[in-house]
């Protein structure tokens, strides 16, 4: 077990988000998290992550495949860039921080994967959205983390680019990492889901295997938004 | 913590002599500053030591305000902070990083007010000039364990919280008087007697202040909105 979160409440201010929340992360794991705009999943998010306290509630962290405590990979609204420094010194400055040891090829590698190699002496700020956003996931996965926190990682990307998002993220499970992940194209990516978390009426409305949560909602197995998020083919 | 802090100043700096201005703006202030006073002065007549040293530590402590304002500032763009607070070491680390690097530009900003001092109010060196690089490196350190924890406080915050910063600068005067004491027994050449208790006294400072950032620091730094 990765993380362990019980009877999570938040309340910003008197306004009550969400109350008794408890879920966990397993290694090996996809857990997607979705609801409606404002239940509450970033806040959520950040608060598995450690970014804010809960209000009532605790977050436990347990072990990593490894036995030793789970290196988390944040990636939230914003990109963490730095527009000044290029492409390949924003993953060096990031690399260095979290102790995440790659040499020169290993930063080609993953310039490569999110196609960025051509800009990586490119400074940030020139960078598109949608370019921006592949240097972030290049940023989260560089660091193979144990636990992927992923809030909405499609935003900017387009399908090819969400191709090679969902590629990484696969390959981060196979990696046995934990990963939990908002997404509001839930239909498109159930297939990829172990668990899924709904929150809805300011509680989880769901919480459970994902084949259960496609047949108590009648989803059929492969439905076209699945294909439509996959360039119309399967993936 | 250490190495953590020292990847934190490498980027800062990189990051400020990648675009300048933010040590520019720092410069300019503290030279416009020196240069102003400059103007209250006579043709002739040269400013008492002791109101030389006050202007240059007047200087520096405004100059160290836009260098960790602009140090902080970085992290405001893109949400850097977050990243920087779940990273794997103790969040004081971002303290102690970005207050190298505002040591290091505020120790550049200063090796030009020296030569303006003297060029704008008259002053002179005198062989007293290794206390003066004493009083020096004690009072910047002082001024960067305080700037660096102001810095943050003042950014991304609420106005209360920003005036807040402006409130607690008072806590520099016993660096400054220190500082001015012995600045002006540099210029002048004589050492007013008692003056090197002055060391003792900023040293405590120093002391009390890296600690009272090093405890206040998680509180002021962290991801909460």
């Amino acid at each position: 077990m990765l993380l362990n979160a019980r009877s999570l409440a938040h309340f910003y201010g008197p306004r009550l988000i969400f109350r008794d929340v408890s879920l966990e992360v397993r290694p090996g794991t996809v857990t997607v998290l979705a609801g409606a705009n404002g239940a509450g999943k970033s806040t959520l998010l950040k608060i598995l992550a450690g970014l804010i306290r809960p209000s009532s509630g605790e977050v436990e962290t347990g072990r990593s495949s490894q036995g030793q405590e789970p290196r988390i990979g944040y990636l939230g609204h914003q990109t963490f860039i730095y527009p000044e420094l290029t492409a390949l010194e924003n993953l060096q400055f990031w690399a260095a921080l979290y102790r995440r040891p790659v040499d020169d090829a290993g930063y080609q590698a993953i310039l490569e994967r999110v196609e960025l190699a051509p800009f990586a002496e490119e400074k940030a700020r020139g960078f598109s959205r949608g370019m921006a956003q592949r240097l972030n996931l290049a940023r989260v996965f560089l660091l193979e983390s144990d636990l992927l926190l992923l809030d909405e990682p499609g935003t900017g990307l387009d399908a090819r680019s969400g191709a090679v998002l969902l590629r990484e993220i696969l390959a981060a499970k196979a990696k046995r990492a934990g990963i939990v992940w908002i997404t509001h194209s839930l239909d498109a990516d159930l297939r990829h889901a172990d668990i899924v978390a709904f929150l809805e009426n300011k509680t989880l409305g769901f919480y459970g295997p994902s084949d259960t949560y496609r047949s108590s909602r009648a989803i059929a197995p492969d439905s076209a938004d699945t294909r439509k998020a996959c360039g119309g083919e399967a993936c | 913590m250490l190495s953590a802090a020292l990847i934190v100043t490498r980027k800062d700096i990189s990051l400020t002599l990648g675009r300048g201005s933010g040590l520019v703006q720092a410069l300019l202030l503290g030279l416009l500053l020196i240069f102003v006073f400059s103007l209250s002065l006579l043709p002739g007549q040269r400013m008492t030591p002791q109101a030389a040293a006050a202007i240059f530590w007047m200087a520096s402590a405004f100059c160290q305000v836009l260098i960790f304002s602009t140090l902080y500032a970085h992290e405001e763009i893109n949400g850097q902070r977050q990243g920087l607070v779940l990273a794997p070491a103790p969040v004081q680390s971002v303290w102690l990083g970005k207050a190298l690097a505002g040591l290091g530009m505020l120790a550049a900003a200063q090796l030009l007010f020296i030569p303006a001092i003297i060029v704008f109010l008259g002053q002179n060196v005198s062989e007293l000039w290794p206390l003066g690089l004493g009083i020096l490196a004690i009072g910047d350190i002082g001024i960067a364990a305080v700037g660096s924890l102001l810095g943050a406080l003042s950014q991304g915050q609420s106005a209360k919280e920003s005036l807040l910063s402006i409130v607690l600068f008072p806590l520099l005067i016993p660096l400054f008087l220190g500082g001015i004491r012995i600045g002006s027994a540099v210029f002048s050449g004589a050492l007013a007697e008692g003056a090197e208790s002055w060391f003792g006294i900023a040293l405590a400072f120093d002391a009390i202040f890296v600690a009272a950032a090093l405890v206040l620091f998680p509180a002021v730094y962290n991801a909460e909105e």
